[in-house]
């Protein structure tokens, strides 16, 4: 017995210490990635916001003043009022598609796995080449949607989508929930994968019709999922910038300037890069506060099911 | 078609399929099979089942894995649509009906609580769908509760609870429904031995209070044995034997259900006939237990004999003993198990009292009591005197 004994304290005394090291060890590589391409870039961008920062010249300390200018800055108000408009929009045109496409390719049907792909693959197209592809679609003359309105008798002349701003807002909700819909799919796929069949089944049992099921049972069981997808959504079309970029360059009378375009626009076409450094410092914290707002609305992390 | 009893009081046997629905008294309350069929493309799962529970009774579907049984009681609970055939509950066509206006209710092996809402809330969860007054459904759910002695946990999630815990609850979940017929769907294979036991005797209880019609499926012929009042062997989608434990176990319509009902098995022995009433089996002739009619001189038959009903001796009884050599034994306490070989190889379980110490590599000697054989034909049949 004293031999086991002495054994085992032999082995678990000084245990503790070398896993906590290899432990280390096994997370530097990433540790290193989130320091040198994030933590750092952070650092560096809030400590060039608080100067007058040129693309070439000295640079200037000036404290919070590009703060300060920020908030009487009505063209950065107003791409804040835009992109979240887009956000809102984009986001529930994603859902509804998403959803639908995900319940779907769910059950278990003939040609499901055709389905399935086919609804991905403009996932894996980028998203500036998508934008190019939707820019010749969208084309007065030479494109495909106006002139197929114009083939089936619909419109009299084709139209130039991406003149008016309504219709090039909806050109482009349409090629980001084509672009995006799939991934979104897939998502919200595992999610409604991952709640077991006998659950539904005793939901069956206990009466719950289809529509019943998917509220009580189908909906809370996939709120992780959901918060998941929301904020890969929300968070990306809060940082929107290649379609308006690529597709309309701002878009018809300048309406059309995301946060990240005017961000875009203040550091690389005026350089003024050390309001573009705050502008960025702010658009985190509102990424930030927005994703908390969301994982607390939906409340995951307390649910011990 | 059935291979239901040819012997005992086969009230409940289904071989008048053709009789109308419900007008088959002793059943009109319980449920009715005729002609239950289950095919994917062109593989049959079930076969034609007939089959009638009388109300009340508790019915315990028992086979090896794979044997269909689970598949039966699903589609009795409307969760797997039928082929062909017809299900009735309580005289009332249900083959068509959802599973929630069948007046069943079921418990999964896996309890399938829902795991986002409290136990109060799995239990109410039928009711509320339902529309139940609100009064009405905290009255149900303090009544199952108090039942099943889970009222402690109302306010828990099932995440929080044990397993036996769980089960529990998902019987309340059942009783609160109120159910004509309950369907267990092996209830108890998740949980641990000891817990298996106390759940068991919970179970049977609960049918003795609630008096409800009771399907429950397992593969262990223990629970089969102990809760049933009716047992159903079923083996590749087909019914091999109706009947009570003790006619299953005593008078078993041929040599699967022989085989698998009985703990340890019965042994199934190799033999050739050699006459009216004679066989041999191991180079020994032995007498057969009755003088067979049509039994074909040099047919092979299977000599069945439970382990219980083999004496252990030192002299041959002529007719009726075999020798064997002692592999090994078992010692359980109060009995033993000698796991046995027989002249020409092939082995035999004997249970054994004495304390006499019998050591492997001994020779024995096995006799019986002619009464206690079973004889089956070589396509596993029973041969009954007479036959």
């Amino acid at each position: 017995m004293t031999v086991v004994s002495n054994l085992s304290r032999a082995a678990g005394r000084p245990r503790p210490r070398s896993s906590a090291w290899r432990g280390l060890l096994y997370i530097a590589p990433a540790m290193a990635l989130v320091l040198l391409f994030f933590v750092i870039p952070v650092i560096m961008t809030a400590w060039m916001s608080l100067h007058a920062w040129p693309l070439m010249g000295a640079q200037r300390w000036i404290g919070i003043n590009n703060y300060i200018r920020m908030v009487n800055d009505t063209r950065f108000l107003s791409a804040l009022r835009f992109t979240a408009l887009y956000t809102v929009v984009a986001t529930i045109a994603i859902f509804a598609v998403a959803f639908p496409l995900a319940l779907f390719v769910e059950k278990q049907r003939r040609f499901v796995g055709a389905y399935r792909t086919i609804i991905f693959l403009p996932v894996v197209v980028g998203l500036a080449t998508a934008s190019l592809l939707w820019v010749w679609l969208a084309n007065v003359d030479s494109g495909f949607i106006g002139p197929l309105l114009r083939q089936l008798g619909i419109v009299e002349r084709s139209p130039n989508l991406l003149a008016s701003f309504d219709s090039a807002f909806l050109t482009i909700i349409v090629m980001v929930v084509w672009k995006i819909a799939g991934f979104t799919m897939i998502i919200l796929l595992t999610g409604l994968q991952a709640i077991p069949a006998d659950i539904v089944e005793a939901a069956r049992i206990d009466g719950a019709k289809r529509w019943q099921r998917f509220r009580y049972l189908t909906l809370p069981l996939m709120r992780r999922t959901i918060a998941l997808a929301l904020i890969i959504s929300v968070t990306g079309s809060i940082l929107a910038f290649d379609q308006f970029y690529i597709m309309t360059a701002g878009g018809p009378q300048n309406r059309m300037i995301s946060v990240v375009y005017y961000i875009f626009n203040q550091s690389f076409v005026s350089f003024n890069l050390g309001y573009g450094a705050s502008l960025s410092i702010v658009l985190l914290a509102i990424l930030v506060a927005i994703s908390i707002v969301q994982l607390w609305l939906l409340k995951v992390g307390d649910d011990k099911a | 078609m059935s291979l239901a009893p040819e012997t005992g009081s086969p009230a409940w046997a289904g071989g008048a399929a053709a009789a109308p629905l419900g007008d088959d008294g002793a059943a009109t309350g319980g449920v009715r099979l005729s002609g239950v069929r289950k095919s994917f493309g062109h593989l049959d799962i079930i076969h034609g089942i007939d089959l009638s529970i009388p109300e009340g009774a508790f019915t315990v579907f028992v086979g090896p894995s794979g044997c269909g049984k689970s598949t039966l009681l699903r589609m009795i609970a409307g969760l797997e649509e039928v082929s062909d055939g017809l299900i009735a509950i309580k005289g009332r066509d249900v083959t068509d009906l959802d599973p929630s206006d069948r007046g069943i209710a079921m418990v999964f092996q896996s309890y399938a609580l829902y795991p986002h809402m409290s136990v109060r809330d799995n239990l109410a969860f039928g009711l509320k769908m339902a529309n139940t007054p609100k009064a009405e459904i905290d009255r149900r759910v303090t009544a199952a509760s108090a039942i099943l002695k889970t009222d402690h946990l109302l306010d828990r999630r099932p995440g929080q609870l044990s397993g036996g815990q769980r089960q529990r609850v998902a019987i309340g979940r059942a009783i609160v429904r109120k159910p004509d017929v309950f369907l267990f769907d092996e209830p108890l294979s998740n949980l641990d031995a000891e817990l298996r036991v106390s759940m068991r005797i919970e179970i049977a209880r609960l049918h003795r209070e609630l008096g409800n019609t009771m399907i429950y499926v397992t593969h262990d012929q223990t629970e089969a044995m102990t809760l049933a009042d009716m047992i159903v062997v079923l083996r590749e989608g087909r019914i091999e034997q109706v009947g009570s434990p003790r006619e299953i176990y005593e008078d078993p319509a041929n040599s699967f259900v022989a085989g698998f009902i009985g703990s340890p098995r019965m042994n199934l022995l190799k033999a050739r006939r050699t006459g009216r009433d004679s066989l041999t089996l191991a180079d020994a002739t032995l007498g057969a237990p009755f003088p067979t009619a049509s039994g074909k001189s040099g047919a092979d038959v299977t000599f069945g004999i439970r382990p219980e009903h083999l004496t252990v001796g030192q002299t041959a009884v002529d007719g009726r003993s075999l020798t064997a050599s002692v592999d090994f034994s078992e010692y359980l306490g109060g009995t033993q198990y000698l796991y046995c070989q027989l002249a020409d190889g092939q082995t035999v379980t004997v249970e054994y009292r004495s304390p006499v110490a019998v050591r492997p590599g001994e020779r024995i000697v096995l006799s019986w009591s002619m009464e206690t054989i079973r004889l089956f034909d070589d396509a596993g049949l029973r041969l009954r005197q007479g036959m």
